[in-house]
């Protein structure tokens, strides 16, 4: 049980790094972005590619890489498919399915990459093992095992929530991005240059879940270039039970997720006998049970129900 | 005027003279044609193959890949030695292990024409394409299904490969020969997995031990809470070994938390054929953790066979990879397949399906000899026992290190100290 709850806590800051992200570029930009699930992946394969290439067994490293590669994606998707898109007057419903034309194809564009990788090293890219930093300690602290992943995903957890809280609250960029968020048209009649801004949330956004994949390669034992597409529901669902909207409740989607997926489930073994293999029918059981919880909330897009509710009030 | 006259006259001119060099050619090469005779078109037949080359066996689809550009290249360098004119190509499709691309596939070779398929390599797979294969008469061959449930007479199935129910009774075998008398079987919730904890189950109970199954769902991006209940199930049972029925990717993937976790760490680990080979089992947290709990793992293998030693050889020298499970298995599978192709003299499945009855009873390869049983499974099945030891370019490497005879396992060196 002493395991289960520190899965729960090691799940809980990957959900956060994953999730903040994606609420994040949602209130901004108002796509909702099915490519996320690439970030992630491209993130862990910067890692691996550095790794099993160049032998770099540095994360430090790693995670330079991945932010900016990840972050640029994210830029580039958002110039090249989204911004047309909605300059067209596309619904949301279009932009979210162009994101999932984006997931596919870049999936599959990484199934070449480690095909040529492959090609030209003979080492196995398709699933990947573990790997083991040089440069992120781990040991153990009055009796609990902190693991290279756990120390690494701690520090980023804590960096993205402190860094996120500094660059909104504090500073003009961050007044800016809340001010898209709540009004992208009055933010523009009011001299922020909204386009600059939405880009530089998808770079932020792109770049954090991108060092999240690549601490992802230093605790799962096998990755994949589907690694972020098994997780990415899950990120949608910690990321619903924020509304897409609340920083604040995305971090209690993380940690209620991830204590269902991990505690909750050994209970039930435990105690009712029930399989484990029912553990991913409970996660969207919350997802449905939060979506009907929230009507607002329609996959399809809409408005954050935080003004719907403003509306209602009238 | 004189100009567009003159013009006109030089394009005239110039067309009488193309035409005139144009007949003179084609004398030329008509006149050859008669004097020379043109070899006969060399006959091209195609084989489909299913594999999987992403999804939970991409590990060992990378490395299949490669088996099937050898065993195409050495099936089509034997045919011409015997005489025949014809060219075997492959035709390869990704099924990402899933059920669905599987059946995709196989109808996208039907629309092509093809009539010899080799794959899927799950058996859910194969489950979900028999009815298919066997309503449109395509000859089906599978080199790595095993699941005892799809041993059916009378299909378009083949495998070369033995069903579960002997395996299950090798690996039996070697936990209880090496003490383990109450177990955990830890294992996939599909059709390969079930079946094999069943019959697991049964020969284990029939030895005076105690099984308790443990289903996992499959096609997760990470184990480590199913993991954290595995251990805790150790715990309250008082098990004394786990055993792991798994793929490439998830078996890494649940190795590697179990080498975080004491309590796992100190119970024995028995392991089916399904991640033998792939290359996540290498690393060293896999690696020492194998070590710690001597892991051992059974699969179908003809131990000692020169032809497979061959083929193992070859397989490195070539492309730089060792040949990982069912490697063999598909190797034969292709040489089966053209050789029943010829035999059956026209390019139809109900005759290709008969030859290739015919073919396997006097087929020779890796993997041993072919000859299939009553439901279209390799009849003669030995399995041998795999470990993961120190050594090789990667660190560790997979060694066989015994084989099942006769109720009981032979150790033919010691794998760990």
């Amino acid at each position: 049980m002493q395991q289960a709850v520190m899965n729960a806590f090691q799940y809980s800051l990957f959900y956060l790094i994953f999730s903040l992200p994606l609420t994040l570029s949602y209130r901004t930009t108002k796509v909702i972005n099915f490519a996320h699930a690439n970030f992630i992946t491209y993130g862990a394969y910067v890692a691996i590619l550095l790794h099993g290439i160049l032998g770099s067994n540095l994360m430090s490293l790693a995670v330079i890489v991945a932010f900016l590669l990840t972050g640029s994606i994210a830029v580039i998707n958002n110039m090249l498919v989204f911004t047309p898109l909605q300059k067209r007057g596309s619904s949301p419903a279009i932009v979210m399915i162009s994101s999932m034309g984006l997931w596919i194809a870049y999936k599959y564009l990484l199934y070449m990459i480690t095909d040529i990788a492959n090609y030209y090293t003979t080492k196995n890219f398709v699933s990947y093992g573990r790997i083991t930093y040089s440069d992120v300690p781990r040991g153990s602290v009055g009796g609990i095992d902190f693991s290279q992943a756990l120390v690494a995903s701690l520090v980023a957890a804590s960096l993205t929530v402190v860094l996120l809280y500094i660059l909104l609250e504090k500073t003009k960029i961050g007044r800016a991005m809340r001010a898209v968020a709540d009004n992208p048209s009055l933010a523009e009649i009011s001299g922020i240059p909204r386009a600059l801004i939405i880009n530089l949330t998808w770079f932020i956004c792109g770049g954090i879940v991108g060092v999240g994949g690549v601490i992802w390669t230093s605790f799962s034992g096998a990755i994949t270039p589907e690694a972020g597409d098994s997780m990415i529901l899950q990120v949608f669902t910690v990321g619903f039970i924020g509304g897409l909207v609340s920083l604040l409740r995305t971090g209690i989607g993380a940690v209620l997720i991830a204590a269902i997926e991990n505690v909750g489930i050994a209970v039930l073994n435990a105690f009712f006998g029930i399989p484990v293999s029912f553990r991913p029918f409970l996660t969207f059981a919350t997802l449905i049970t939060t979506l009907i919880a929230f009507p607002p909330l329609g996959a399809g897009g809409g408005l954050p129900y935080r003004f719907l509710r403003r509306g209602s009030k009238k | 005027m004189a100009l567009d006259m003159r013009a006109i006259a030089l394009v005239i001119v110039a067309l009488i003279i193309g035409l005139a060099a144009g007949y003179g050619i084609a004398a030329m090469i008509g006149g050859a044609a008669t004097t020379v005779t043109v070899t006969p078109q060399k006959k091209v037949y195609s084989i489909g193959f299913t594999l999987p080359l992403s999804g939970e066996l991409s590990s060992i689809g990378k490395v299949w890949e490669k088996v099937v550009q050898l065993a195409i290249d050495d099936l089509n360098k034997e045919v011409q030695a015997y005489g025949f004119n014809v060219e075997f190509r492959a035709v390869i499709l990704d099924d990402s292990t899933v059920e669905e691309k599987a059946l995709q596939n196989v109808q996208s070779f039907a629309q092509q024409g093809i009539k010899v398929v080799i794959g899927p390599a799950a058996s859910a797979q194969v489950k979900v394409v028999k009815s298919y294969v066997d309503s449109n008469k395509i000859v089906l061959i599978s080199p790595s299904s095993t699941a005892p449930t799809l041993a059916i007479p009378n299909d378009y199935v083949f495998r070369t490969v033995g069903s579960d129910a002997g395996q299950a009774k090798a690996l039996a075998a070697l936990a209880y020969q090496e003490g383990a008398r109450k177990v955990v079987v830890f294992h996939r919730n599909d059709e390969y997995g079930k079946a094999f904890a069943d019959f697991f189950e049964s020969y284990f109970k029939e030895m005076g031990g105690t099984a308790i199954k443990l289903p996992y769902q499959t096609g997760l991006s990470d184990y480590a809470s199913e993991v954290a209940t595995l251990a805790s199930k150790v715990q309250s049972e008082g098990a004394d070994a786990v055993v792991l029925i798994a793929f490439d990717t998830d078996g890494a993937n649940i190795l590697s938390h179990a080498a975080e976790s004491d309590i796992l760490s100190s119970v024995r680990w028995f392991v089916s054929e399904g991640p033998h080979g792939a290359e996540e089992l290498l690393s060293s947290t896999v690696g020492q953790f194998a070590s710690k709990v001597k892991l051992f793992g059974t699969r179908p293998l003809f131990i000692a066979n020169p032809l497979y030693e061959d083929f193992k050889n070859r397989m490195i020298q070539k492309f730089g990879v060792e040949p990982g499970v069912f490697s063999e298995n598909l190797y034969d599978a292709v040489k089966l397949a053209g050789w029943a192709i010829l035999r059956a003299g026209t390019y139809d499945g109900e005759a290709i399906r008969a030859a290739l009855i015919e073919v396997a009873k006097t087929y020779y390869g890796p993997s041993g000899w072919t000859i299939f049983d009553s439901a279209g499974d390799k009849a003669q099945q030995d399995y041998g026992v795999w470990a993961i030891v120190p050594g090789g370019p990667k660190g560790y490497q997979f060694k066989d290190v015994g084989l099942y005879e006769r109720g009981s396992i032979i150790f033919l060196e010691q794998a760990y100290s």
